[in-house]
């Protein structure tokens, strides 16, 4: 069992110092957290649904994340702790047994308990809408064995399904809401959830407010927060300035431009939260000139990684070795990100049939960051000798290109999952029709390596499997891994007790007001 | 008059098909589709196919623009395919902050451009028609999203005097509400006022030339009397027409105002919409933004009438 101390201190290890306001040294420390008081969040965008199953939108699970709760959830150090769940275990590959949490109601006063959370399961799997399904695709069935515990039936051994279940995919709603709400629910979470936090009321393009569930289960630490208020602010600067100006008191993200000069606002802390994300470019293995793996290799070979993220990132962000952060458990820091060596580049060009160099198109996002990344890249290629036209687009034909590999090389920005698995086997493994292997890779060894990655359980082994797949991408490469970016936020000085989890979720149950 | 009302709504009927036609073939030809952009997040290709085809987005374009109309002539805008929202509701929402912007904005504007045009008019080739001038240029020139972060750290962040962002229903909230107007307002206001000032500036120049001024003067009559009673009226009708066309410009266009000031208007949605592509909405705000136009230029018609009544007999 973890103390909360040193639950507080492993935070501050992981991710350097995340927790707000329980540095050692900080004044008023000494006072504990005091209840109260509402919490001004701004937010780039409002939030698109309170439906968690038919959500497909990542603004949404930050609201969620105080109002639902999964069954399990996450650590700081991306492990898996009880949620909903006491405890769970595993008498097989291919079944998951939940011993869930007695006592805990629903926010309009219903029980939770393993028939609710068969319905959630079985809504997620059938509602024609849901945007679950492919989460949830490999459970077979669920059954109940008691009010307490749930079966979790698996069509094949799957190591990842459980981090999967700390986010909507696991997130329980109440069923009753659901049978009488109906599409509404989507507008009104009221009572529909267990969390800290209950809906009171979401005006559109407004705000959208929560308050304190009273009878919330968990008795240990918060709820604190009288109230949580969520605002859009679209842009960035104005954001930033709104938390300045003391309007608000959260913001979600701060622009790696505005990092420095935010950091020296003493109104102001900034949290850097590494993320899960990668941001890299996937090259088409379907289509000249990416069909020839040596030109893959020169243009991997004449990127210059560490000044992209120093000049474009301002070193908001660590450059990658492979789709896999560093925050997590599989990481492998024995392997390097592909340095930049031009006699490499030369020889790989040759090789590749084209000692002259060659020319190619980038597809990537019409927004000020990709802009200057994709500058940066065409210089640093043309030193090299190859040729790089830059084709701008926005975001909905970003996709629909890549979907549809109608790409040489195109911009991929992947928010990234808890599970390493989440960040590799849908990019990599060997998919006919549309999938995220836009690449089109398709690698007998690599499709093994994944497939054994879902079937061992033990993390030690599975870390290995990972190393392997990342030395494989680093040849083969189906995608150029550039960046994993820090997704910093800020906060007044008011706020204490965030504890930043990298999977960049604001989870405000121990926050409280100064 | 009634007829004419008539006549000229009747004759706005082939505009907003040709409008509603065009913008709908333009969307689906512009490449990226809703459901891509809605589950950007997830690659599970039949779970998009059967969405697109619950959405009706697997029918082919007339089709789809021939279930729009019949629709539409029920009275029902459709659905937005990001969030489900009937797209009526979402607009009427949207439309109240966008007026009141618009209005407020044309406020301010009139009261500071008729001083600065007339006293430029007056003392034309002086020092006060240069600073009048240069006014003018200024706020033409000036991006609005430049004067609208210059305002927001001057009273926003340094003074704290007005909200620096988000919106408050002046009709419900009452002073804090127009509070949270006034900076946008400003914003827009003041380009808006630019334009006016050289139109009314130049029309005035060209009205005092005239032969009946000099009779006026001649008369007597003292030089705020022949501006008041003589120039002014005559000089009014380039500047309704400029105002005509801002107001609808003011109430669609003013997306980079709002997307600063975090206002939940017309503009923003209809960009959203189409980033989106969420098809239905972004119908239903275009078809709004014509209607829009096409009655504030009705106003004008009728306004020019008014002003000048040889315009009625024509």
């Amino acid at each position: 069992m973890v103390t909360r101390r040193d639950f507080v201190k492993s935070c501050a290890v992981a991710s350097g110092a995340a927790v707000v306001g329980l540095r050692p040294g900080a004044a008023a420390a000494a006072d504990g957290p005091k209840k109260g008081g509402t919490l001004r969040v701004g937010f780039y965008i409002e939030a698109a649904t309170m439906d968690p199953h038919l959500s497909g939108s990542k603004v949404d699970r930050q609201v969620y994340h105080n109002i639902y709760e999964p069954l399990v959830t996450l650590d700081t150090r991306l492990g898996i702790k009880p949620g909903l769940a006491e405890s769970w275990s595993q008498p097989d590959p291919k079944t998951l047994v939940f011993k869930l949490r007695r006592g805990v109601k629903f926010h309009d006063g219903t029980d939770f308990n393993a028939e609710a959370a068969k319905f959630n399961f079985d809504r997620m799997k059938t509602e024609p809408k849901s945007i679950r399904k492919g989460e949830v695709a490999n459970i077979d069935t669920v059954e109940v064995v008691d009010a307490a515990t749930l079966k979790v039936n698996l069509k094949k051994a799957d190591a990842s399904l459980l981090a999967t279940l700390t986010d909507r995919a696991g997130m329980m709603i109440s069923p009753k809401v659901v049978q009488e709400r109906g599409v509404e629910l989507g507008r009104n979470a009221r009572g529909a959830g267990t969390g800290p936090f209950e809906f009171v009321e979401w005006v559109k393009d407004d705000h959208l407010l929560i308050k304190r569930n009273e009878s919330y289960w968990n008795k240990q630490g918060g709820p604190y927060l009288e109230r949580v208020r969520y605002r859009p602010i679209p842009d960035d600067t104005v954001k930033l300035q709104s938390l300045q100006g003391g309007e608000i008191d959260v913001i979600d993200y701060v622009q790696p431009r505005d990092v420095a000069a935010v950091k020296t606002d003493k109104n102001v802390t900034v949290v850097d939260v590494p993320s899960l994300a990668d941001f890299a470019y996937q090259l088409n293995h379907g289509r000249p000139p990416f069909n020839v793996k040596p030109l893959r290799q020169a243009v991997a070979y004449a990127i210059d990684l560490d000044q992209i993220v120093k000049g474009v990132w301002l070193n908001v962000g660590y450059p990658a070795n492979g789709p896999i952060p560093p925050t997590s458990w599989a990481y492998d820091k024995a392997i390097p990100p592909i340095k930049r060596d031009l006699a490499k580049v030369k020889a790989r060009l040759a090789e590749g049939g084209k000692p002259g160099g060659f020319e190619f198109t980038m597809t990537t996002n019409n927004i000020p960051l990709s802009v200057q990344e994709a500058e940066v890249i065409q210089a640093q290629l043309r030193e090299a000798g190859i040729t790089m036209k830059i084709r701008l687009v926005d975001a909905s034909t970003l996709i629909s290109d890549g979907n549809a590999k109608n790409f040489e090389m195109i911009s991929f920005q992947w928010s990234g999952r808890p599970d390493p698995d989440g960040n590799v086997y849908q990019f990599f493994k060997t998919t006919p029709g549309t999938s995220f292997n836009w690449s089109g890779i398709s690698h007998p060894q690599l499709d093994a390596l994944l497939d054994r990655s879902r079937e061992v359980s033990a993390q030690a082994e599975r870390k290995k499997i990972f190393s392997e797949v990342t030395k494989i991408l680093q040849d083969e490469l189906p995608m150029i891994f550039i960046v994993h970016p820090i997704e910093p936020k800020a906060f007044s000085q008011r706020v204490q007790g965030y504890e930043a989890i990298p999977d960049g979720m604001m989870r405000f149950k121990d926050v409280w007001l100064k | 008059m009634a007829e004419v009302v008539l006549r000229r709504l009747l004759a706005t009927v082939p505009v907003l098909l040709l409008v509603t036609a065009g913008v709908f073939a333009l969307l689906h030809l512009t490449p990226g589709d809703p459901v891509d952009a809605m589950m950007a997040e997830s690659a599970d290709a039949s779970t998009k196919e059967s969405l697109r085809r619950e959405l009706g987005l697997d029918r082919p374009i007339a089709v789809q623009y021939a279930a729009w109309m019949g629709r539409l002539l029920r009275g029902d805008l459709g659905r937005s395919i990001r969030n489900g929202e009937p797209v009526l509701e979402n607009v009427s929402r949207r439309i109240r902050p966008s007026l009141q912007l618009a209005l407020l904005a044309m406020a301010i504007a009139l009261t500071i451009a008729f001083p600065v045009a007339i006293a430029s008019a007056v003392r034309h080739n002086t020092g006060v028609d240069r600073l009048g001038t240069t006014f003018a240029l200024f706020g033409i020139c000036m991006p609005n999203f430049l004067l609208a972060l210059l305002l927001i750290f001057v009273f926003g962040v340094t003074l704290r005097w007005l909200p620096i962002s988000g919106y408050l229903d002046p009709l419900e909230e009452g002073w804090s509400g127009l509070r949270s107007l006034i900076l946008p307002a400003v914003t827009l206001g003041l380009a808006l006022a630019a334009v006016i000032t050289r139109t009314l500036r130049s029309s005035l120049l060209e009205v005092l030339a005239e032969d009946y001024v000099r009779t006026a003067r001649a008369k007597g009559l003292s030089e705020w009397v022949v501006i008041r009673g003589h120039v002014l009226k005559n000089a009014l009708i380039p500047v309704v027409t400029v105002l005509g066309l801002q107001l609808g410009t003011l109430i669609g266009g003013a997306v980079i105002t709002e997307y600063v000031f975090a206002l939940p208007g017309v503009g923003r949605l209809v960009v959203d919409a189409v980033f989106a592509r969420d098809y239905p909405l972004v119908q239903g705000v275009i078809l709004l933004i014509a209607l829009g136009f096409i009655v504030s230029n009705l106003l004008v018609d009728l306004l020019y009438g008014y002003i000048d009544p040889r315009i009625r007999l024509r």
